[in-house]
């Protein structure tokens, strides 16, 4: 709940900024260009309008930098949040499945799901308007069924297969 | 993949699409301020008119470009002009059941197309009718002018062509003035437009054109 709105705001300000850098740069080649063009058209060959051209050139191609740069920050954004919604259905279709694997009641399904996302005894206990010790007790049959010795290991239950084996177990040298 | 396609595709109303990369809206907006301004606020043939006027020019260069590269919604193929589907979507509006586009609707594509061959006509009949001297160099004779110096004159009109290029000349500003009235009565009707879409599809259509996507998940 808390981070609902997290994954798009970075990229947006970024993509935002890279917009408007473009937008300016291309008014001033705009500008730049129409200056240039007649010392480029009246005398091609002179220094003066060579070293025109180049700048025109590397203003030119600069644009066409940023519009690409935009482009991928643009596509990245749209895979991220996407490949995020398939992840978040994943995720809950596979605790949704261990939690019936384990014979949860309903209420307990409840619980169990809003104390992996975190939520403390008294806020499930406001949450679902149940006295604390209720919840307490639905939490520890959840322990038990789920054959864990409490919170922490619950909830490693579901992160344990979402992270790689590569955590190298660092030796004192 | 194949999963998601379908969903977005089937039910359109439960996620309905914001297209609007910042690019688009960015240059949108900065367009809209230029017609105004150039329109209806600003001496016609001023300096800041002209000045306005090669900005417009970037923008609309920028724009295309971003229509050949930029992200699908944003290309041209996302809304080729289609009068049969703009008409059936006219008459979807009329009934009040439009269906969502990913992109521009029918419609408003053919207003966009609209536009923008406004937007040449202007910006291409006023350079003509400046002799294509950019900006710069006009604010420079300009002050040359009113420093005494007539001669820049003489160079700008030996530069033109004579009696030939006046014509010429007189029948873009024509132009200019026609396609420059036109733009502001199409930009009506395209913010009348707006408001009718909006109303009939139940969700702010300016909203994602001001900042972009919006999730309120």
């Amino acid at each position: 709940m808390k981070f609902a709105n997290f994954p798009l705001q970075p990229g947006r300000r970024q993509t935002a900024a890279l917009a408007a850098f473009m937008l300016l740069q291309t008014v001033a080649a705009v500008f730049f260009v129409g200056d240039a063009f007649s010392d480029l058209f009246d005398e091609p060959a002179s220094p003066h309008s060579v070293f025109e051209a180049f700048i025109a050139f590397v203003l030119i191609s600069g644009i066409f930098l940023v519009g690409w740069q935009l482009r991928i920050t643009l596509e990245r954004m749209r895979d991220q949040e996407r490949a995020l919604e398939t992840a978040r259905g994943d995720l809950s279709r596979i605790i949704e499945t261990q939690f019936s694997e384990w014979g949860l009641t309903p209420a307990e399904c409840d619980v169990g799901l809003l104390a992996l996302k975190g939520l403390d005894l008294a806020e499930i206990a406001r949450l679902r308007g149940a006295a604390q010790g209720t919840v307490r007790a639905q939490l520890t049959r959840i322990y038990a069924k789920a054959n864990v010795s409490g919170r922490h290991q619950f909830a490693a239950w579901f992160v344990e297969d979402l992270l790689d084996d590569g955590i190298a177990v660092r030796e004192p040298a | 993949m194949a999963n998601r396609d379908s969903s977005s595709q089937g039910a359109g109303a439960l996620s309905p699409p914001d297209p609007w990369d910042p690019l688009v809206r960015a240059s949108h907006w900065l367009i809209a301020g230029a017609v105004i301004a150039n329109g209806l606020i600003n001496k016609p043939g001023g300096t800041i008119h002209i000045w306005i006027g090669w900005a417009v020019l970037g923008l609309l260069a920028l724009r295309f470009v971003w229509g050949l590269f930029g992200p699908a919604e944003a290309r041209f193929t996302a809304f080729l002009p289609d009068p049969r589907a703009a008409v059936s979507h006219l008459l979807a509006l009329v009934r009040s059941k439009p269906k969502e586009y990913p992109s521009h609707n029918p419609a408003a594509a053919i207003m966009v197309y609209a536009l923008w061959g406004c937007l040449v006509a202007v910006t291409a009949t006023g350079l003509v009718m400046t002799g294509a001297r950019s900006p710069v160099t006009i604010a420079e004779e300009k002050a040359a002018v009113a420093a005494g110096d007539w001669s820049v004159l003489v160079n700008a009109d030996n530069h033109d062509g004579g009696a030939e290029m006046t014509g010429f000349r007189e029948a873009a500003e024509e132009v200019h003035e026609v396609a420059a009235n036109l733009m502001l009565v199409l930009a009506l009707i395209h913010v009348a437009g707006v408001v009718v879409e909006s109303r009939s599809l139940r969700r702010n259509l300016i909203r994602p054109m001001v900042f972009g996507r919006v999730r309120n998940k």
